[in-house]
């Protein structure tokens, strides 16, 4: 007789965030799409109806702003997520084979030094550095390389340059794990057999680290395509994003409904795209279901 | 019979049991009143000085909520119960808030007494509750840039501005909004010609777009704009501090009322504290000590500030005439449209 069927009594370990989970998580995200489908808050206003209205809104999009700003979130995230895990990867290599203790005790610090200051500090920072009379504006002007500033600032260039500084340590920080967890020996044994560094490095190294690719990626993705605070400084008027536009409509729109429906939209789009990036991944590493 | 050691015990008891139980019978029979209020300078007098002399006055407790934005706080609370008592706010704001039944349409001398003795514009038909400060929005310059100082709004558009002019994000800005109906004044029929708006917005490009007002002071601050809209307090506020080379011009088609309004939810269960804290910050000494703090212009006419200030804000019933009041009813009731239309027109 087996008692498979009883959990675990470690299993109610894991109570208090399934609870924290469905509390604030599950219930605001049902009571946001309840709300999508509503024209106005039905505990407050009784003459508050259901409708789809919010949903053709950003279908018709006869503002031709919305689809724009979809795709423009996604393109954000797309980018950083590719600059980041290109800064990352041989980051937390060369961190995940280092011999000296000391020496990758520093490098972690390095890392998680950034993640001490606030987000809106470090943007604040990247505008010093960035706007037309920033650092690096006012010295090559100075130094008559160039007459009128560079488009540093104001953009979704700048925007990306500051979300993959903000965003770097959460995918080297992933990858460190994955990679160090990587046996060596592995490498060695296809260069003894012939395979350059090269080789060895793109047949056994890199599958072997597609999981942490994988998770960092995600990450990263997910912390870009939710990003307000930086595209709303350093994006000026080129960069609209879909937080940036539920802020609107929630802080100065005042119409919760329709910002409901732009986040059931924004979640169900990455979903899609998350689906996809793991069955693509599974598929390069021949193994399936990795996330 | 009791001995004298069992009935000091019994007093101590009893003493005891009366000091716990004091503060939440205290506690009972205080009123809250629960309001919104901004940050910053304000925030600092408010919490300093003006708050706990009414609380002492009025023996109630103030709850003031700086977090902003107030009013999606609002919408969610019950109507009979409201998170706020009073809701601080611009003018546009509370004209939303009143479409949704969250505030009252209108206060009277019947309920505010001082109300006798503002402005007109304080309780104008363009007015939701009562307007207790304004500041005027027009021009704010560098004086260093060689620029002569700005007399019409239509300076703004000066091609030796380009890519150095400053405006906000109008689907998030008071200010931005108030302007683009400025510009439909200025460039065709009146604040309502939104064709002619859009035309001449469109004319600024390129031009720096904020969100707040605090980053149009910053970009002024730091020369990253030579000119942009704002408002006078946003200017002024920085006289005498490492002689800032930047200056306010009020345009003579006229400024725009950024107004400070107070009103009262109502559900409010403390109406009559409510009234009177709207009518206590309409009193000259509270309406000198924070105009002069973040220089304000007083809705009181009675309020005497101090030359310095006098000089510069809108004291005088000469000076409060060149105030335009934009009909935030007819803007909110067009703003997705115009959010979508300003959008295109800024992006790229």
């Amino acid at each position: 007789m087996t008692n498979t069927a009883r959990p675990s009594p470690i299993a109610w370990l894991i109570a208090p965030a399934g609870l924290l989970f469905v509390l604030f998580f599950v219930m605001p995200f049902a009571v946001m799409t309840a709300m999508s489908f509503y024209s106005g808050n039905p505990v407050t206003n009784p003459n508050a109806f259901l409708t789809t209205r919010h949903y053709e809104r950003f279908i018709l999009d006869t503002a031709g702003i919305f689809h724009e700003a979809l795709w423009s979130t996604l393109r954000i995230g797309l980018v950083t997520t590719i600059v980041s895990l290109l800064i990352g990867y041989p980051l937390a290599h060369w961190m995940a084979r280092m011999q000296s203790r000391l020496g990758h005790a520093l490098v972690l610090m390095a890392v998680i030094a950034p993640m001490l200051t606030g987000i809106v500090v470090r943007t604040f920072a990247w505008m010093t550095i960035l706007q037309d009379k920033g650092v690096i504006n006012t010295t090559l002007i100075q130094w008559g390389l160039i007459e009128k500033p560079l488009p540093l600032m104001y953009n979704e260039f700048g925007t990306i340059v500051a979300l993959v500084h903000i965003y770097v340590p959460f995918m080297v920080l992933t990858l460190t794990g994955v990679i160090g967890r990587i046996d060596e020996r592995l490498e060695q044994a296809a260069r003894s057999l012939g395979a350059g560094r090269l080789r060895a490095f793109v047949e056994v190294t890199l599958p072997l680290s597609l999981p942490g690719i994988l998770a960092g990626s995600l990450l990263v993705f997910a912390l870009s395509i939710s990003a307000y605070v930086t595209p709303s400084l350093m994006g000026g008027t080129n960069v609209l994003t879909l937080p940036m536009l539920i802020a609107q409509q929630v802080g100065t729109s005042f119409n919760p409904n329709f910002a409901g429906a732009l986040g059931v939209i924004l979640l169900l789009v990455s979903l899609a795209i998350v689906v996809a990036y793991n069955r693509i991944l599974a598929r390069l590493s021949g193994e399936q279901g990795m996330a | 019979m009791i001995s004298r050691r069992k009935a000091l015990r019994a007093g101590a008891g009893f003493a005891a049991l009366a000091t716990v139980g004091a503060p939440s019978i205290l506690h009972a029979q205080t009123k809250t009143l629960k309001i919104t209020t901004w940050g910053g300078k304000w925030g600092e007098v408010m919490k300093a000085t003006v708050l706990p002399a009414f609380e002492k006055e009025f023996k109630c407790t103030v709850s003031a909520d700086q977090a902003f934005p107030f009013l999606p706080k609002l919408q969610v609370s019950p109507k009979n119960e409201p998170i706020y008592d009073v809701l601080h706010a611009n003018s546009n704001e509370q004209w939303n808030a009143v479409v949704e039944g969250l505030v009252m349409d209108k206060i009277t001398a019947k309920e505010v007494p001082n109300i006798a003795d503002v402005y007109p514009y304080a309780v104008s038909d363009k007015i939701v509750g009562v307007t207790i400060f304004t500041s005027a929005i027009g021009l704010g310059y560098r004086t260093d840039k060689g620029l002569t100082k700005p007399t019409s709004w239509k300076d703004l558009a000066d091609p030796k501005l380009a890519g150095a002019r400053g405006g906000y994000l109008i689907p998030v800005n008071s200010l931005g909004q108030a302007h683009l109906m400025m510009l439909g004044k200025v460039y065709g029929k009146g604040l309502t010609d939104l064709d002619a708006a859009y035309k001449a917005l469109e004319a600024l490009k390129p031009i720096k777009l904020v969100d707040f007002t605090g980053q149009m002071e910053k970009m002024l601050l730091s020369a990253e704009v030579s000119m942009g809209v704002i408002h006078d307090s946003g200017v002024y506020r920085y006289e005498g501090a490492n002689m800032q080379p930047v200056d306010f011009a009020s345009p003579s088609e006229g400024v725009l009322a950024l107004e400070q309004v107070l009103n009262v939810t109502p559900g409010s269960k403390v109406k009559e504290l409510a009234f009177a804290y709207i009518d206590y910050m309409l009193r000259p000494d509270v309406q000198k000590q924070l105009a002069e703090a973040v220089w304000y212009s007083p809705a009181n006419k009675k309020v005497k500030l101090d030359a310095k200030y006098d000089a510069k804000l809108l004291t005088t019933p000469e000076k409060v005439a060149t105030l335009i009041q934009p009909d935030w009813k007819w803007y909110n009731a067009r703003r997705e449209d115009i959010d979508a239309r300003v959008t295109k027109i800024l992006k790229g």
